[in-house]
C-alpha cells in the first residue's frame, strides 16, 4: 500500500492535546481514550505513579517525583502546584507542538487543583488555545475541597480560553437515584468524554462543514466568558428532535441563559452517513427557536461511519459575562449559610486565595469563609491577574490595597442576581413554554419589557 | 337523499367547549339549531393537558347541546389548534403521459400526491392541503383543469400539518363519548368559512381568532388561502399577567379585565382608581385604571406584532383588500380594533358568524365563530352537494385518522 505523507502541504492544521490532570483528569481522559479518539494526542499527568500506571493513556508524566515520592498531593493543592513546578520542563515539551489543549482536570484534590492552573498557564504562553474542563466535587465531599475548587475554577477562568465546568452534584441530577455509584460516576466522565470528543472534532475541523473553531477562539479569547454545554444523541426516526431535545435538557445548559444571553453558539452535528439535510433543518428550525436572533452561529457538520442510525448534537454556548461567576453556581450549601458580617481582616486576602492557604494555612472554616466572601463581593477581573503571579512564585510579593467594590458595581451584580430568579409564569408555570423569537412569551409582556 | 341535514360542529377551546348544531337545508342554507357550552378545563393553549377532566367538559357541552336543539348528537366535525400545527405552501406537479392529452381526474389527485411529497417531521401528520392555483403547461390562473389538454399539470397547495398524536388525542376525547368524529379542522379555516364572503377571500384578507388560549390566523389572497398558523398565546395570557402584575387571584383578574379593561392608553383620568369589591368582606383592593391598561395592551400589542412580524415575511400584507377580520373571545376587548388599525395600518372590523338563519345570539357572539364555521366547513364538504369552487379547495382527505 502506498502511504501517502500527510503533512505535504505546509498547512497547519490544529494539533490537539489533551491532557488529564490528577486522579479525576486521568479517568476522564481514559474514558475519553476508550470512548474513541482521533487525531488528537493524550497525556496523562500525575503525581501518583501508582494510578498513573492504571491509565490507558499512551503518554504518562510523572510530576513532583522528588516533591511526593510518587505519592498523590494528598488533597494538597500547594502540593500539586509545587509538584507541577518542578517539572515545567517535562509539561512545556509535551504542550510545545500543540496549537489546541484540552485540560481535563477534577477540581478540589491536590494535583488538579494545583497543576492545572499552571500548565493551562503554560500553555496559554506558548499561544495555543486553552480549554479547560473541569470537574466541581460533590457537596458532601466537604467545604474545604469546594472551596479548594472553587479557588482554582477562578484562577483558571483568568488563565484558559474556554472553561468548561461540570458540577456533580448536577451530574448526580442526570443519573438516577438507585443507579449503583459506579454508574454515577461513569455517567459524569461520559459527559465529560462527550464535550471533549465534540471539541476535539470542531477543532480538528473535520466533516462536511466546518464549525469556525478559530473564530470561537477569537471571540473567547482574552473577554472574560462563560460557558454552557450541550450534548444529544438519538436513534430512530425522530432523531433530529430528540437528540436535540436531549442536548439542551443536558444539566451543564441553562436553557435561559442560552437564550437570553449567548452571544456565540458553536452547534456541530453528526451522524452516520444515512443522516439527512432535512434533518439538520429540522434540528436548527428548533435550536433557533431557543437562541436570539443576533447570536453568532457557527454550524458543523460531520459524518461518521461509527455513527450509522445515531445523530449526536453538541451545543457550545459563550456568553460574556461583567461579574465574575453568578450566585447561581455557589453550592447550596455556601449560599444558603447565613454569614455574619465579614472579617475585615479577611477582606483584603480575598483575591488571593492562595496566599490565604500559605500565610494562614488555610482551615477548613476560613476556606469556606473566604470563598463565600468571593462569591458575594465578587473582584473585579483585573485584579486577577497577581494570583498567577501568586502561583509561580510561592509566595505572593505586595498585596495591593483593597477596593471596596463601587456602589455601580454592587448594582449590576444585584441586577444580574436579580435576572437569575425564577421568572414567573403564573399560571403557565407547568405547560410547555411557548418561545418566539427567544422570548417566552408566557412571561408578562410588562416584565419582560420592563415597565 | 334530498333532506335537511344535520351537522354538529365542536370546539375544544382553552376557554369553553362549545358544540353548534346546524340543519343543512336542500336549498344550501344553515340554520343554527342551538349552542351547548361548557366552560373548559385540562385544556391549556388550545391543546388537551388533562385528558379525563377535558372529557368531562366536552360531554357537559354535548348534552347541554342536545338539550337545546332537541337532537342526538352522534357524529361531529372537530376543530383542532396549538401551537403544533403549522403551514407552509407546495408545488406538485405531473407530467401527462404521452399516451394521452387531456388532463382528467388521476392527474389531479397525483399533483396533490406530488404536492405532499415533502418532508414534514416524522410526527406530524397533513391536516389539510388546500388547493390555490392550478397551472398547465406554466399557463397561470386555470379553475378547472379537467379535461383540458396540456403536458404538464402544476398545482400550488397551502399545507397545514399538526403533530399527530396530539391531533389524535383531541379525537379520541370526543371518541371515548361515543361519538364520531367525522373530519379534523384547523379552527381558522373554519372561522374563515363563516367570518368571510366570496368576494372577501377574492379582495385578499386576514382573519384573526383571538381566543382564549390561542391566536389563530388565516390569510385569503385571490381567494385562496396563502399562509395560516396559531400562535399559543391569548385571553389567558392577558388574565395571567394581571394576576401578577396586579397581584390579584386569577377569577378576579379574569372579571376585571372583562367588566373594566381596555387596550387603549391614555383614555383614563390621571389617577383613576378602580375599586375592587370583596366578596368575602374584607375591604377591596384599589386598582390603578392606567396600570390596568397598559399590562393589557402590552399583551394584546405585543400578540399583534408578532403576527405582523409573521405575515410580513411572505409581504402579504398589501393584498389584503378587504382588510383584517378580528373574532374570537379577545375581540371584545375595547379598543382591540383601534390597536390593531394601529400595528397593521389597515382598516379591521370586528366580526362574528354571519349568513346563516336561526339563532340570531348565537351568530352574533364572536366566540362561537369557529364552531358555527365547523357546520359551513361540513358542507363545502359534503360530495353530495358539490359547491364547485369551495369544494375544490377543501380537499383534505384525512383518512389516516381512525
Amino acid at each position: 500500500m502506498i502511504e501517502l505523507p500527510r503533512h505535504s502541504l505546509d498547512i497547519r492544521t490544529p494539533l490537539i492535546e489533551i491532557l488529564g490532570i490528577g486522579n479525576a483528569g486521568c479517568n476522564a481522559l481514559d474514558r475519553v481514550i476508550l470512548d474513541g479518539l482521533h487525531g488528537a494526542g493524550a497525556v496523562a499527568v500525575n503525581t501518583d505513579s501508582q494510578a498513573l500506571a492504571g491509565s490507558v493513556a499512551g503518554r504518562k508524566l510523572q510530576i513532583g517525583a522528588s516533591v511526593t515520592r510518587g505519592l498523590g498531593a494528598g488533597g494538597d493543592p500547594e502540593l500539586g502546584r509545587a509538584a507541577a513546578d518542578s517539572c515545567l520542563d517535562e509539561l512545556q515539551g509535551v504542550i510545545e507542538q500543540a496549537n489546541v489543549v484540552f485540560v481535563l482536570v477534577g477540581l478540589g484534590g491536590g494535583t488538579g487543583s494545583g497543576a492545572a492552573a499552571l500548565i493551562a498557564q503554560a500553555a496559554h504562553e506558548r499561544n495555543a488555545l486553552v480549554v479547560v474542563f473541569a470537574t466541581l466535587p460533590f457537596s458532601f465531599e466537604g467545604k474545604r475541597r469546594t472551596a479548594q475548587a472553587q479557588t482554582s475554577l477562578s484562577v483558571l477562568r483568568a488563565t484558559a480560553d474556554i472553561v468548561i465546568c461540570f458540577e456533580n452534584d448536577r451530574m448526580a441530577e442526570a443519573v438516577s437515584p438507585t443507579a449503583p455509584i459506579q454508574e454515577a460516576f461513569a455517567a459524569a466522565d461520559q459527559t465529560i468524554s462527550q464535550s471533549v470528543r465534540a471539541l476535539a472534532a470542531v477543532a480538528a475541523r473535520r466533516g462536511l462543514v466546518h464549525a469556525g473553531f478559530d473564530e470561537i477562539a477569537a471571540a473567547v479569547r482574552g473577554a472574560n466568558t462563560r460557558c454552557l454545554f450541550g450534548y444529544g444523541e438519538a436513534k430512530g426516526d425522530n432523531r433530529a428532535h430528540e437528540a436535540l431535545a436531549l442536548a439542551l435538557k443536558n444539566p451543564l445548559l441553562d436553557r435561559t441563559c442560552l437564550r437570553e444571553r449567548a452571544e456565540s453558539v458553536v452547534v456541530s452535528v453528526s451522524g452516520g452517513a444515512d443522516f439527512t439535510l432535512n434533518e439538520v433543518q429540522i434540528l436548527m428550525e428548533d435550536l433557533h427557536r431557543n437562541l436570539r436572533d443576533d447570536v453568532r452561529l457557527f454550524f458543523g457538520c460531520a459524518t461518521d461511519p461509527q455513527l450509522t442510525g445515531t445523530l449526536t448534537v453538541s451545543i457550545l454556548g459563550v456568553y460574556g459575562s461583567d461579574t465574575p461567576l453568578p450566585v447561581v453556581n455557589v453550592p447550596a450549601y455556601l449560599s444558603s449559610r447565613e454569614h455574619p458580617a465579614a472579617a475585615p481582616s479577611l477582606a483584603p486576602e480575598e483575591s488571593f486565595p492562595y496566599s490565604t492557604s500559605v500565610d494562614a494555612n488555610g482551615s477548613a472554616d476560613e476556606y469556606a469563609q473566604d470563598d463565600t466572601e468571593d462569591e458575594v463581593e465578587p473582584e473585579p477581573e483585573p485584579e486577577m491577574e497577581p494570583v498567577l503571579s501568586s502561583v509561580r512564585t510561592v509566595l505572593p510579593p505586595t498585596r495591593p490595597p483593597f477596593q471596596p467594590p463601587s456602589p455601580q458595581r454592587l448594582r449590576e451584580q444585584r441586577a444580574e442576581q436579580m435576572q437569575l430568579e425564577p421568572i414567573n409564569r403564573g399560571r403557565f408555570e407547568k405547560s410547555e413554554p411557548t418561545i418566539v423569537d427567544g422570548q417566552d412569551l408566557d412571561v408578562p409582556t410588562f416584565l419582560r419589557r420592563k415597565f | 337523499m334530498a333532506r335537511d341535514q344535520i351537522v354538529v360542529g365542536l370546539e375544544i377551546g382553552t376557554s369553553k367547549v362549545c358544540a353548534v348544531v346546524g340543519e343543512i337545508r336542500t336549498d344550501g342554507t344553515v340554520k343554527i339549531l342551538g349552542v351547548g357550552d361548557a366552560p373548559s378545563r385540562g385544556v391549556r393553549k388550545g391543546e388537551i393537558v388533562d385528558f379525563e377532566t377535558a372529557g368531562k367538559c366536552v360531554r357537559e357541552a354535548l348534552v347541554d347541546a342536545e338539550e337545546k336543539s332537541d337532537v342526538m348528537i352522534g357524529s361531529v366535525y372537530l376543530g383542532v389548534t396549538g401551537s403544533h400545527v403549522t403551514s407552509f405552501n407546495n408545488r406538485g406537479a405531473v407530467v401527462i403521459p404521452e399516451d394521452r392529452e387531456e388532463i382528467d381526474d388521476q392527474d389531479f389527485e397525483d399533483v396533490q400526491a406530488s404536492a405532499r411529497e415533502v418532508s414534514i417531521p416524522s410526527q406530524n401528520m397533513f391536516l389539510h392541503t388546500i388547493l390555490q392555483h392550478y397551472y398547465v403547461d406554466g399557463q397561470d390562473g386555470i379553475l378547472n383543469p379537467i379535461g383540458m389538454l396540456g403536458k404538464k399539470l402544476e398545482a400550488d397547495f397551502h399545507i397545514i400539518h399538526g403533530i399527530g398524536n396530539r391531533i389524535k388525542n383531541s379525537v379520541r376525547c370526543v371518541k371515548e363519548l361515543d361519538i364520531e368524529v367525522l373530519d379534523v379542522v384547523f379552527n381558522p379555516l373554519a372561522t374563515a368559512q363563516v367570518v368571510l364572503d366570496q368576494n372577501q377571500k377574492n379582495l385578499g384578507a386576514l382573519v384573526v381568532d383571538m381566543g382564549g388560549g390561542t391566536t389563530e390566523y388565516i390569510v385569503y389572497v385571490d381567494g385562496a388561502v396563502k399562509a395560516s398558523g396559531c400562535l399559543s398565546v391569548g385571553g389567558d395570557h392577558i388574565t395571567n399577567d394581571l394576576s401578577l402584575g396586579l397581584r390579584i387571584p386569577m377569577a378576579r383578574a379574569e372579571k376585571l379585565k372583562l367588566e373594566e379593561g381596555s387596550v387603549l392608553l391614555g383614555h383614563s383620568k390621571p389617577g383613576e382608581m378602580i375599586a375592587l369589591k370583596d366578596e368575602t368582606g374584607f375591604a377591596g383592593k384599589e386598582i390603578e385604571r392606567e396600570m390596568l391598561n397598559t399590562i393589557i395592551h402590552c399583551r394584546v400589542r405585543e400578540t399583534l406584532e408578532l403576527l405582523r412580524r409573521e405575515l410580513e415575511q411572505y409581504n402579504f400584507l398589501p393584498y389584503l383588500g378587504a382588510g383584517i377580520l378580528l373574532t374570537g373571545g379577545c375581540s371584545l376587548l375595547k379598543g382591540i380594533d383601534q390597536l390593531a388599525e394601529e400595528s397593521f395600518g389597515l382598516p379591521v372590523h370586528l366580526t362574528h358568524a354571519h349568513t346563516m338563519s336561526g339563532l340570531t345570539s348565537a351568530f352574533e357572539n364572536p366566540q362561537l365563530s369557529t364552531a358555527i364555521g365547523l357546520i359551513k366547513y361540513a358542507q363545502a364538504m359534503q360530495p353530495e352537494r358539490p359547491r364547485r369552487g369551495i369544494f375544490n379547495r377543501f380537499l383534505d382527505k384525512l383518512r389516516f385518522l381512525y
